[in-house]
């Protein structure tokens, strides 16, 4: 084994240390202004999505949904809507050729019906699978299909769920009542009795959180195509390696090398669908029907359609905590009822135990199933954990009169332990000693002038008769969950530019330019000479934004590829190159040794004689026929007649590949170092409930930026999408129909570009992370952190709580007793 | 099925004037100028996500208005001259410039919308504020939340303009 590849070896295997072999210096990884690689393309309207995608011949295909929130097909009549112009074919539940299971995608396996008979909740896609010439001819002919339905009783809420005479929801999954027996999950450390017994202060309150949303841009869909026996197939799929995975297990097998897979730009889905258990149904349907009609067919949803799954926070959550006059909590107990989670349930008290040196702490999570669509992590699933984080320590600090930032870095820790602890672990693992909560607390009090404004509960009315409120919350970051990242690197002949391989799904984090940023710095290339190319189906896997992972995992991986091609290309620079029948070919740099060779902007040099010199480009020279074994006046045979005695160039191709295995995922895998603090100023209208967000002031301890337009856009657009589901975003059902009331973005409200004040992004570089450079992940983090966070801005506004999220006016009123 | 005799009505032409261009189209009475522009047309940067005008990621400019796309007929729309995100594109306006320079996209499906209601401000108004930027740009849903940026975009493109026009 070679040195640099023992290097690599360990180095994806310690994942518990800090980096390192940090580059010296850097070119363009931390730079700003560095140019996105989709800039272009999303600007210009260029952009291929997989809903855009036309092939000749294409049909197009839709699902019948169930009008009724459970409810049975009895019969199905067809023949009308087969008799409809430009109906092309349509698959029914009852098919021969329809499985009762297929592995359809999800969080985790999955083994569900590609196209059931049966309805839990409104808007299911059951029963019949149109395919027509256009996707208007589907929707009409969906309307001509005659079904008897046998409704059933429902239940929407989870608390009457739990009652015992309560109609069971899902009869066929959990038939033994609403609540999901493998969906109980219980954590804890400490003895929270003894914790509670030693407080000054018992806090108990509840909250609770309404279905929100994610509102992917682009509908979910796909494509499938039967090209001779290959499955050629383009997904809207945050996770192509999953998806690739489970189709290979279709009609008997499909064996991997003979499916092609398409992931263009996605018009994002935050999770969301892709977390859902059936995301790949459509896929398998449209396979069916490619294969019958001998057409491609693309699948779609209708806007409506994609609002029926939700984020997973959608729940009950009742909090006991025990606490010391100056703050110190002694422990914390929760309980949290969530709604339809797909397995698995997570924990709702893991930010203390993880982040906090509180001793006591108890969480218990209850999966009810009742009729309405899925929920599952979107963006992600650590959002009770940061709403409980953020409730108790702003609850405790109201009652005790004391500043929430204070209580906070009171009780920063890890795993039970205070900052002195954690603070030794860090310099164990070979990390700085910073005191990350502390930084970011102090950056954001500064932005948001906090000992300024900030106030004593419902004291403030400002000139325009509103009431002022300040609020601030923290946690830590987790963006290093596990799972697997491949790439490889090739330098393409001719240009001598670099093409890193790795097939991913693009969410508009940016992340493909700061791969081929960590990519340039370490091979010694400018950034613009290379590309990710990750639309295709390359034979390599990374990971996406799945599993919350995202740099911390392929970012290594880059890193060690780039890092392996330095050295091939050193190596090969100074090695006799190929032999032919005509002799051998001298060395690029002859009598020299790698080391003594470095390359900057895509040049090779002598380190001691920059002037000994020569590009990548000379140095892997032209492809194909005039490519490794021609000279510059041409052939070998003709080169030697012209006096050579061989050709000028040649070089092995010049490509290397790297992986990145994580075993990661929560408690007790490794430390978390770096902490994130938010602060929001508010303004509430005390007669119409409304709250205007005016100042978010987002800080977040990333380790190290790499790339500065990724790390301020997540967070600014995580504060928007935050304040959407803090403030405005709810789902809602008719309670006596089950029927979904505001599928669609005229009754959802999302934010708008009018729906905050101002947005200030800050960044704090401590180097704790561990992923390359000592970075951690920022995606999901603010988006998940700051929707409660708009309840502790209020209560310091008005002096009372909010019970429930989202804050809506009506809400606000009922706090302040005038509804 | 396939046998079945088609009843679908057999359609009307329209002619359009896309980004200075003239196409004559076979269309059905049904279809939404963004489908025509989208589906039939092959000019898929104008985007449908909501599909009832509540977003504006269809918008495009029809005689020097911006309109929402997928609240048009394209049998309305009859000799109208039309200008497309990629009109805008090829035209090097320096708003695609500035929304590359500023990061103004994420997952990007709704962008092209974005600059093509930013284009339709400049075009009336070379010197907005931020708040006539963001009144303008009010009716354009991103969900990533990429809404600072464009602030800063537009500002930059309009200067860009302004000072091309004292240049020329």
């Amino acid at each position: 084994m070679r040195e640099i590849e023992m290097r690599r070896m360990l180095e994806s295997f310690d994942n518990k240390r800090a980096d390192p072999y940090p580059l010296k210096e850097f070119e363009s990884v931390g730079k700003r202004g560095v140019r996105r690689q989709d800039g272009y393309d999303k600007a210009s309207g260029a952009a291929k999505y997989t809903i855009d995608v036309q092939l000749p011949g294409m049909l197009y295909g839709r699902f019948l949904t169930s009008p009724f929130p459970h409810a049975e097909i009895v019969s199905m009549d067809t023949s009308r809507a087969e008799k409809y112009p430009g109906v092309r074919a349509i698959l029914r539940h009852d098919d021969p050729e329809l499985p009762e299971g297929a592995s359809l995608g999800g969080h985790e396996p999955n083994y569900v019906a590609p196209l059931p008979r049966v309805a839990h909740f409104q808007g299911e896609e059951v029963g019949a699978f149109v395919v027509a010439d256009r996707e208007e001819i589907a929707e009409e002919a969906l309307k001509l299909i005659k079904v008897e339905w046998k409704q059933r009783p429902f239940v929407l809420d989870p608390q009457e769920a739990l009652r015992p005479d309560a109609p069971v929801s899902r009869p066929e999954e959990n038939p033994g009542g609403n609540l999901d027996v493998r969906g109980v999950f219980v954590e804890s450390h400490g003895d929270v009795e003894k914790g509670f017994a030693e407080a000054d202060k018992i806090i108990e309150f509840k909250f609770t959180m309404g279905q929100n949303t994610w509102v992917g841009p682009e509908r979910p869909c796909g494509v499938w195509w039967w090209n001779g026996d290959k499955a050629e197939v383009w997904v809207k799929q945050q996770r192509p390696h999953i998806a690739k995975r489970a189709i290979s297990t279709w009609f008997g097998g499909i064996p991997m090398n003979k499916i092609h897979m398409h992931c263009l730009y996605q018009g994002a889905s935050f999770g969301g669908w892709t977390q859902t258990a059936w995301n790949l149904g459509g896929m398998y349907c449209a396979a069916v029907m490619a294969r019958r009609t001998g057409r491609p067919v693309k699948w779609v949803f209708s806007r409506r359609e994609d609002f029926y799954g939700g984020e997973m926070d959608t729940g009950i959550f009742y909090v006991k905590v025990g606490a010391k006059l100056d703050g110190t909590i002694t422990a914390v107990e929760e309980r949290g009822v969530v709604v339809n989670q797909n397995l698995p349930v997570f924990g709702i008290a893991k930010h203390f135990i993880e982040n906090t040196r509180v001793p006591h702490v108890r969480g218990r999570t209850e999966n009810v199933w009742v009729n309405k669509g899925p929920n599952v992590p979107t963006r992600c699933e650590q959002n009770i954990n940061c709403y409980s984080v953020n409730l108790v320590t702003n609850r405790v600090a109201a009652e005790l009169g004391l500043d929430p930032s204070e209580v906070a870095l009171k009780n920063d820790g890890a795993e039970g332990h205070d900052i002195e602890w954690l603070n030794k672990r860090k310099a164990e693992l070979g990390f700085p000693v910073r005191d990350s909560l502390r930084e970011c607390i102090e950056k954001g009090k500064a932005a948001i002038e906090w000992d300024k404004k900030w106030h004593p509960p419902g004291t403030r009315r400002l000139p325009n008769g509103k009431m002022h409120g300040l609020g601030f919350t923290w946690t830590h970051e987790w963006d290093d969950s596990g799972g697997t990242g491949e790439v490889a690197i090739y330098i393409e002949r001719n240009d001598g530019t670099a093409t890193i391989l790795g097939c991913r799904a693009d969410g508009g984090q940016n992340a493909e330019t700061t791969y081929c940023q960590i990519a340039a710095d370490e091979l010694g290339f400018k950034v613009e000479d290379v590309r990710f190319k990750h639309q295709e189906d390359a034979g390599f896997y990374t990971m996406t934004p799945d599993t919350s992972t995202n740099l911390s995992v392929n970012g290594w991986a880059v890193r060690h590829a780039a890092r392996l091609l330095k050295a091939k290309i050193l190596e090969a620079a100074v090695a006799p190159r190929g032999v032919t029948q005509l002799g051998s070919y001298p060395p690029a740099f002859p009598g020299k040794r790698p080391e003594e060779l470095d390359i900057k902007d895509g040049v090779i040099f002598e380190k001691a004689n920059p002037s000994n010199r020569m590009t990548v480009a000379e140095f892997v020279g032209p492809s194909g026929a005039a490519g490794p074994l021609a000279s510059l006046v041409g052939e070998p045979i003709l080169a030697q007649s012209e006096g050579l005695a061989h050709p000028e160039r040649f070089t092995p191709p010049m490509f290397e590949y790297a992986w990145q295995v994580q075993r990661g995922t929560y408690l007790g895998v490794r430390l978390r170092f770096c902490r994130q603090a938010h602060f929001m100023e508010v303004e509430v209208d005390t007669e119409t409930g409304q709250v205007d967000v005016v100042k978010v002031v987002t800080v977040n301890d990333v380790g190290k930026v790499i790339n500065w337009d990724g790390c301020e856009g997540q967070a600014y657009g995580g504060a928007i999408m935050g304040i959407g589901r803090g403030c405005m975003e709810e789902v809602v059902h008719d309670p006596r129909t089950g029927i979904m009331l505001n599928g669609n973005l005229l009754n959802y409200k999302i934010p708008t570009i009018l729906d905050y004040g101002s947005i200030e992004s800050l960044m704090v570089e401590t180097g704790m992370g561990y992923g390359p450079y000592g970075t951690v992940g920022i995606g999901e983090d603010v988006a998940t952190v700051l929707p409660a966070l708009i309840g502790p801005a209020i209560h310091n506004a008005i002096g009372v709580w909010v019970e429930g999220f989202p804050a809506t006016p009506d809400k606000v009123l009922r706090a302040l007793g005038k509804i | 099925m396939s046998d079945a005799p088609s009843t679908e009505a057999a359609g009307t032409v329209v002619e359009l004037q896309i980004n200075g261009e003239r196409h004559a189209v076979m269309i059905q009475p049904q279809w939404t100028l963004q489908y025509v522009l989208s589906e039939v047309l092959g000019l898929t940067g104008t985007k449908e996500f909501c599909g009832q005008g509540a977003c504006g990621a269809c918008t495009v400019i029809m005689e020097g208005r911006p309109i929402l796309s997928c609240m048009t007929l394209a049998v309305e729309c009859e000799g109208k001259s039309i200008e497309t995100i990629e009109g805008i594109a090829k035209a090097n306006h320096p708003l695609i410039e500035s929304y590359v320079k500023h990061s103004c996209m994420q997952c990007g499906f709704c962008t092209p919308g974005f600059v093509v209601t930013a284009k339709a401000l400049l075009d009336r108004n070379p010197d907005p504020t931020e708040q006539e930027i963001r009144e303008a740009l009010g009716g354009n849903l991103c969900r990533c939340g990429t809404y600072p940026a464009h602030v800063k975009a537009v500002k930059e493109a309009a200067l860009m303009l302004r000072e091309g026009a004292s240049r020329a």
